[in-house]
């Protein structure tokens, strides 16, 4: 007993001493998204807690260069930019490319690593060779990234991923055709996919950046000259090879460091697609259709299957009434964010892999049609029992008696609860962006993060959901004025009844 | 034209109707009164088929009513029925959503399949025979009571029944409509049409109504002749209500 309390002491002491011992030097808070971030940071499947990647031990061999402590600040590759602008951590490394966009927002180190980019399709594939063939196919790619810039420069359609995993799945799918990666990711999650195979040699150079505030020149200096001491004594080349990054275009590269070549920036592509509002408008207004196609869709089959669900949860058998509430519970009773990744993730284990888009709009009809019942059955009960009997009274079976005398009258009950659900599935059409669907809410995260332009991107994309919703609730309230009896005209009918 | 026998009906264990046995002549009006609670409006419920009868018969025309048919014969049968009896609700039921015009056309058009000009011509010359015309356009929410109420004669007439079913038509008219419904259902008596009508006000039966049925805790007290039910009743219960009633 005693000894072992001598021993926590012992070791209660050794932790502290060699805490402030690490406390003593200065860190080196790095931010990179380490969420299928393979091979760059990512979290070792042997050892859950702990994160590994070539650039996590490139920056182990930098933060020493620098006698600094590495300490990691795992983010979210979207909002990399700002996250570092607001002090979350002094340095991005996470396979970061120079663009004009950024430069405007922060600086760059000198470079560490020559990219390339590979493009890959389904084994089965016969038509796609390389880029030029894919005008018309849907190609995969990172948001606000070298490939989606050029994707976007040459009018190929694309849709941003968050991650390489996502991408390259929902090519297997079929959900796309291509995925284009930069060579590290493409390397580490397709490169032995039985099922895919690359399209085409590797091709562009471009360059992995440690981006930094702007002012903070001096750390700047403190990580080219650690940039420069891994690569000359060749110690970052050991970890490439490790990772199998090891190439032509690095050998290149590290060589001309090595004799002394200053890296320009000049010497290789830079995608330096920069921000303009033309483009913006041109790709909010794209997301603007995509948003409104879901929102109507979506409330289609919500206004259609909301109907024979309150009916049967109203009139049903009782297997059909129970299975109704069953489904109206359900759907009322959790997230319409996980029904929608539910439905995406999960579905295709099942063989129905349905596109992004599609999944929204069935997802939401789905979870709104269990609104639309509710509102419906409220509506329904709410029609005087004497509608039924003098319908019936004059010869109507129930169908006919539902279909022209109660039904237009519930949906006149209804139609202010109708409206107000459309407004709010119009907003609920934003986490599609979690299936990575491109409406508003993707369109301004991504438009946003590429430019730092938050707040008036932020102010353009409400004036587009406005633009939208407000003409839809004064629509509404015409239709309710015109469904509500008219004003009574002057006649006198009493004198003409007399 | 209709006639009744031994009608028997339950609400649960409560005996509601206990026996009711009459008829009623084609052209002629049958009126009946009672107290409160006494099973008038459950009886008229019975003969357009909306509530199920527990024992007797109910013959209107070709219709035969019986309480031992299986359902599905009941309900073909009251579908019948309902072609031979028009109603008219104590509160009307007007559908609030169609104008006075379409009112009267929607079940001749969706119900008889008549085409739907010669159902509005039709609806017209009703509207004129109750004195709506110009009302046609209009929404039953802008009517007067009494208006509806002439709305939903003239609803009832359009599928042409041969009985016309009224309950309490007189409670929501001043005296001088309550005169001018009198003269109204007269007319349409001489067109043919044979009426009951529930009702507490004697004073609008008197002159209308050809014979009465006095009812009380769900059985028919004494029936006969207006005349002599009002005059010169042989139960003393009948010559109770009717002399605090007029
Ligand atoms: N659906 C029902 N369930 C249970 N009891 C009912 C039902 N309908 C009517 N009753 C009862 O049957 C009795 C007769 O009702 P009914 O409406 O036929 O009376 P009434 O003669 O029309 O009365 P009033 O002159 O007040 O209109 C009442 O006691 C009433 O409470
Ligand atoms: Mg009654």
């Amino acid at each position: 007993m005693r000894r072992e309390l001598n021993r926590a002491f012992h070791t209660a002491l050794l932790i502290t001493v060699s805490f402030n011992a690490v406390a003593a030097q200065q860190a080196l808070r790095w931010g990179a998204d380490p969420s299928g971030g393979a091979p760059y940071v990512f979290t070792d499947p042997a050892h859950p807690d702990q994160y590994i990647g070539y650039e996590k031990e490139m920056v182990d061999l930098l933060a020493a260069a620098m006698g600094r402590h590495p300490e990691f600040v795992p983010s979210d590759w979207e909002t990399l930019v700002s996250a570092l602008q607001r002090n979350s951590f002094d340095v991005i490394v996470n396979g970061l490319e120079p663009t004009g966009d950024r430069a405007q927002q922060i600086i760059f180190s000198k470079p560490y690593y020559i990219f390339q980019l590979q493009l890959t399709v389904r084994k089965d594939e016969n038509r796609i060779h390389s880029l030029s063939d894919c005008s018309k196919h849907t190609v995969a790619t990172l948001g606000n990234t070298a490939a989606s810039r050029m994707l976007q420069q040459q009018n190929i359609p694309f849709r941003s991923y968050e991650d390489p995993p996502g991408a390259y799945r929902d090519l297997e799918l079929k959900r796309i055709d291509a995925v284009l990666m930069d060579v590290p990711a493409e390397a580490f999650y397709a490169r032995n996919n039985p099922k895919l195979k690359p399209a085409g040699p590797p091709f562009f150079r471009g360059l992995y950046v440690i981006g930094l505030r702007k002012g903070d020149d001096k750390l700047k200096a403190e990580v080219d000259a650690a940039i420069d001491k891994i690569i000359i004594d060749g110690s970052l080349e050991q970890i490439l090879k490790k990772w199998g990054l090891w190439n032509d275009a690095q050998v290149e590269f590290q060589t001309s460091i090595r004799q002394g070549v200053k890296a320009e920036l000049g010497h290789i592509d830079m995608t330096t697609a920069t921000f303009n509002w033309r483009d913006a408008l041109l790709r909010l207004t794209r997301a603007a259709i995509v948003t409104v196609l879901i929102a109507f869709g979506s409330m289609l089959i919500a206004v259609v299957l909301g109907l024979p669900l309150a009916v049967g949860q109203s009139n049903g058998p009782k297997i059909v009434r129970s299975f109704c509430t069953v489904y109206v519970e359900f759907f009322r009773g959790t997230p319409v964010l996980v029904q929608l990744l539910f439905l995406y993730f999960g579905l295709p284990a099942i063989g129905i892999a349905m596109p992004g888009w599609l999944t929204a709009l069935v997802g939401l009809g789905l979870n709104y049609a269990a609104y639309e019942s509710q509102v419906y059955r409220a509506a329904l009960e709410a029609i005087p029992k004497g509608q039924w009997e003098a319908a019936y009274s004059l010869g109507m079976n129930p169908v006919l008696a539902f279909r022209r005398i109660i039904l237009p009258q519930a949906f006149r009950i209804a139609l202010p609860a109708m409206t107000n659900d459309f407004v709010s599935l119009f907003k609920d059409t934003s986490v599609a962006f979690a299936i990575s669907v491109w409406e508003l809410a993707t369109a301004y995260r991504e438009l946003a993060n590429a430019s730092g332009q938050f707040l008036l991107l932020g102010v353009a994309v409400s004036i587009f959901y406005l633009a939208m919703s407000l003409p839809m609730a004064h629509l509404a309230r015409r239709l309710e004025d015109r469904l509500r009896n008219r004003v009574p005209e002057t006649v006198d009918l009493e004198e003409v009844a007399a | 034209m209709i006639r009744v026998t031994d009608l028997r009906k339950h609400f649960g264990p409560t005996q509601i109707l206990k026996g009711i046995s009459f008829e009623v002549a084609p052209q002629t009006v049958v009126g009946v009164i009672g107290s409160s609670g006494s099973g008038k409006t459950t009886l008229l419920r019975c003969l357009n088929g909306l509530e199920r009868i527990n024992s007797g018969t109910v013959e209107c025309g070709k219709v035969r009513l019986e309480a031992k048919l299986s359902k599905a014969e009941y309900r073909h049968r009251v579908r019948d029925l309902r072609r031979e009896v028009g109603t008219v609700f104590q509160h009307f039921y007007l559908f609030p959503h169609l104008s006075v015009l379409a009112n009267i056309t929607e079940a001749p058009v969706h119900v008889l399949r008549r085409d739907r000009k010669s159902a509005e011509t039709e609806a017209y010359e009703l509207l004129e025979s109750v004195g709506l015309k110009t009302a046609a356009q209009r929404y039953p929410e802008s009517l007067s009571g009494g208006e509806q109420q002439r709305v939903a004669i003239a609803r009832a007439l359009a599928m042409r029944p041969a009985v016309l079913l009224f309950d309490e038509p007189t409670s929501a008219l001043d005296p001088k409509r309550t005169v001018s419904l009198r003269t109204m259902l007269r007319g349409f008596v001489t067109r043919g049409h044979t009426m009951i009508i529930i009702s507490h006000s004697i004073g609008f039966l008197n002159g209308l109504a050809d014979k009465l049925i006095y009812m009380d805790s769900g059985e028919i007290v004494e029936q006969g002749p207006a005349e002599q039910i009002l005059n010169d009743a042989s139960d003393a219960r009948t010559r109770d209500f009717v002399s605090q009633a007029s």
